[in-house]
């Protein structure tokens, strides 16, 4: 893994996300909530972003789009400045495979896979040798603590635990972009301070680019951008060391 | 610094596929138990209908010409004592190829060439369509188009000109009727009609002077009795009063003769007061309550046969050859044909449709594949529409369409192998059982094993197609959607 090369206010910044007035409309017998009212942001490379908002303000829906999960009702996006909506089957696969880890908010783990096999199956999917998956599983999960239980079906786990493979299974092929949907919102104080150190180890040492929503104010201590989200629009974006200055003025 | 290139994403080899696949039916062994249940009682089902009627298939091509043999004494009577009827004779005449003993023989008795006999036969042919028409209408327009006439006399009817006017203008207004021949075709038939009437009448004639050739011959005796000589003296007066007996027929019919006169004697010896006491006493019944059926299961083993030999011996005089041995094989005999006749009775309408098992039975064997797919198709949408989260968490990691897919049709595959072996097992099992019950030894010899095998293969590869195919539809849809659309379908 390539060394973090570049700062996000570096003169040259490069776009690793863009959206383009991107709406979400769920449709559902005949009622219409609109998830998302035209997004419109920028993520560059390398970056830790925070995204908050209240609860249905349309964080999960943000992150499906960008994540190239769900299709916008309206409006682009582009990952690495390739338009998602021209890719075929084959390329959105290969792209969720590699290059975007997710960690859902509700886990989703497959039910009758142990914990290593969770995190291996992504890894079978782009092609590794078994032998190399276990073996690079296992260090994952000893990453996230759970090297001891790697034998463990998700029903077997308590909420944080699966969360944790939920977090595992995310870096499994070593992704260039990190959707992380409140990953720490089931683990305590103490081990949700893990999962921090580790996601920015990998943004500071592995130039992975980090989006995370959360209501975690730990998570303001690490990033370098935060953006809020409120009844689908975006209501601010503003760099960590600006509402560092806010909130001191406050004070 | 991570840079994104997108590739197209390499597919997954079959083995990890199937191994994956593996993984899930084994976790879902209770809701894939109840599938298989499913699909096994469907394919169970299917196979019942088709190994009993494939059963009966058999029996009947086999008892056909036991049976036929066993009539030919009740046929040959009737034949020896009075005339066909016109109709009956028409019917001979339609079904006679040229050549044949049945052709020579209305030659004979008619006194015509072979030629005008052949001649004959087609005008016969079309009378038995027009027979065939005229019983199949219901009768009010029967009753319109002919009165009250029927057989042969519907041609006499009509060969009055104002009987045959009525007709044809009543035909005319009768829209909902279907004539089989058009106007002209039937007034040329009615023209010819004369012409067959008497070839007919001659046939009769020529059989009415045979049969009293014959019976001078009778010296006192019955028909019946006068045919167990049908290999010798008797037989050659038949052949001399003009009837084809062909000296196959003749023994095959002396034989027959012989087994039911023993038959009678055997049923009459019940009257003999001395012989049902004995029986009574060896019963432990009263006199009064043995039964027939007592005589054939005494008759049934070879050493109550001879007791009962002795005991007519004693009180009657039983004609010549009927010792203890065969007492036993009148029984079997009896037996059998029993056998023969209920066989003939279950095997009813087999013949024709899909494996010849019969129409009717292709009709419900096609009844109860369509109530297969409905269950098969209902078991696996289920289970695959309960998992589309499933899917779609497979989608996120970078599945593919077709390895969902594959998964999918590898899970119905497994599912509708065990539930198709085992549901053509117990169709098959219990098909046995029940035709076994009602043809007993008859099924053996006759065990239709190829056929079976070939039912127990097209039931079992029905199962497993019709699982594979309904749940190809709903995991194909859900493997087409975006990952979070189908996360949405619940
Ligand atoms: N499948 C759906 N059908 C209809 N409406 C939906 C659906 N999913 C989400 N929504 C609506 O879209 C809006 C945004 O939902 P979203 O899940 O993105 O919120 P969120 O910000 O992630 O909330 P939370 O913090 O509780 O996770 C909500 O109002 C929600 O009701
Ligand atoms: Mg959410």
């Amino acid at each position: 893994m390539a060394k973090k090369e570049q700062a996000p206010d570096s003169a040259e910044k490069r776009v690793i996300i863009r959206t383009i007035g991107m709406k979400k409309l769920y449709r559902k017998g005949g009622q219409e909530t609109a998830a998302l009212r035209g997004v419109d942001v920028e993520i560059y490379t390398g970056e830790f972003i925070s995204v908050m908002g209240p609860s249905g303000s349309g964080k999960s829906t943000f992150f499906n789009m960008i994540g190239a999960l769900d299709s916008p009702s309206e409006g682009r996006v582009f990952i690495d400045e390739v338009d998602v909506a021209q890719l075929t089957a084959e390329e959105l696969a290969f792209l969720r495979c590699r290059k975007i880890g997710y960690i859902f908010q509700s886990y989703n783990l497959i039910k009758y896979m142990t914990a290593l096999e969770n995190v291996t199956t992504p890894m079978a999917f782009g092609g590794v040798p078994d032998d190399d998956a276990r073996k690079r599983g296992m260090e994952i999960l000893g990453l996230v603590g759970l090297r001891e239980r790697w034998f463990h079906r998700p029903i077997e786990m308590s909420g944080g635990q699966q969360q944790r493979v939920a977090i595992a299974r995310a870096l499994a092929n070593q992704p260039a972009i990190l959707l992380c949907d409140e990953p720490t919102a089931n683990l305590d104080h103490h081990t949700g301070q893990e999962i921090l150190d580790i996601l920015q180890k990998l943004n500071k040492e592995c130039g992975v680019t980090i989006i995370c929503a959360t209501h975690d104010h730990r998570m303001m201590n690490v990033c370098d951008r935060l953006m809020w989200i409120r009844d689908g629009s975006i209501e601010r974006i503003a760099r960590r060391d600006e509402v560092h200055v806010e909130l001191a003025g406050i004070d | 610094m991570k840079h994104i290139d997108v590739q197209p994403q390499p597919v997954l080899s079959f083995g990890r596929t199937f191994a994956i696949a593996l993984r899930g039916v084994q976790y879902r062994l209770f809701r894939a138990l109840v599938t298989v249940a499913v699909i096994a009682v469907a394919m169970a089902f299917l196979m019942n209908i088709l190994s009993e009627s494939l059963f009966k298939r058999v029996v009947a091509v086999a008892v056909r010409d036991e049976i036929r043999v066993s009539r030919q004494a009740d046929h040959w009577i009737a034949r020896l004592s009075v005339p066909q009827t016109a109709e009956e004779v028409i019917d001979d005449l339609a079904a006679a190829e040229p050549g044949t003993p049945a052709s020579r023989e209305l030659a004979r008795f008619s006194g015509r060439d072979p030629a005008a006999i052949e001649q004959a036969g087609k005008q016969a042919a079309q009378a038995r369509e027009y027979f065939r028409f005229f019983d199949d209408i219901n009768y009010g327009r029967r009753r319109v188009l002919i009165g009250n006439a029927a057989g042969i006399g519907i041609f006499e009817r009509l060969q009055d000109p104002e009987a045959q006017a009525r007709f044809f203008e009543s035909l005319g207004q009768m829209r909902a009727v279907r004539f089989i021949a058009t106007p002209d075709g039937f007034r040329a038939f009615l023209a010819s009609w004369p012409a067959l009437r008497e070839v007919v009448a001659a046939v009769r004639e020529g059989q009415r002077q045979g049969i009293g050739q014959l019976h001078a011959k009778l010296d006192g005796r019955t028909v019946m009795a006068a045919l167990a000589d049908a290999e010798g003296a008797f037989g050659e007066a038949v052949r001399q009063a003009g009837f084809v007996l062909e000296p196959e027929e003749a023994t095959s019919l002396a034989k027959q003769i012989r087994l039911s006169e023993h038959r009678h004697f055997i049923e009459d010896s019940l009257n003999v007061p001395e012989v049902r006491k004995a029986v009574a006493a060896r019963k432990d019944v009263l006199p009064g309550d043995v039964s027939l059926d007592m005589i054939w299961g005494l008759l049934g083993h070879p050493d109550t046969a001879a007791w009962y030999r002795d005991l007519l011996a004693q009180h009657t005089s039983p004609p010549p050859g009927l010792d203890g041995d065969r007492l036993h094989e009148v029984a079997r005999a009896r037996g059998r044909s029993k056998l023969m006749v209920r066989a003939e009775l279950i095997t009813m309408g087999t013949g024709g449709g899909f494996m010849n098992i019969g129409p009717r039975m292709t009709w419900l064997a096609f009844v109860s594949m369509l109530v297969c797919t409905v269950g098969i198709a209902n078991a696996m949408l289920m289970s695959v529409t309960e998992r589309f989260r499933e899917i779609a968490t497979l989608k996120c990691l970078g599945a593919l369409d077709g390895f969902i897919m594959t998964v999918f049709l590898i899970e119905a595959a497994i599912l509708g192998l065990v539930g198709g072996v085992a549901g053509t097992l117990i169709g098959l099992v219990l098909g046995l059982g029940r035709m076994l019950a009602v043809f007993q030894s008859l099924l053996l010899e006759l065990f239709p094993g190829g056929l079976l095998l070939q039912a127990a293969g097209i039931s079992m590869v029905t199962g497993i197609a019709l699982a594979a195919v309904a749940a190809a539809y709903p995991s194909l849809r859900a493997a087409r959607l975006a990952p979070m659309e189908a996360m949405r379908i619940e």
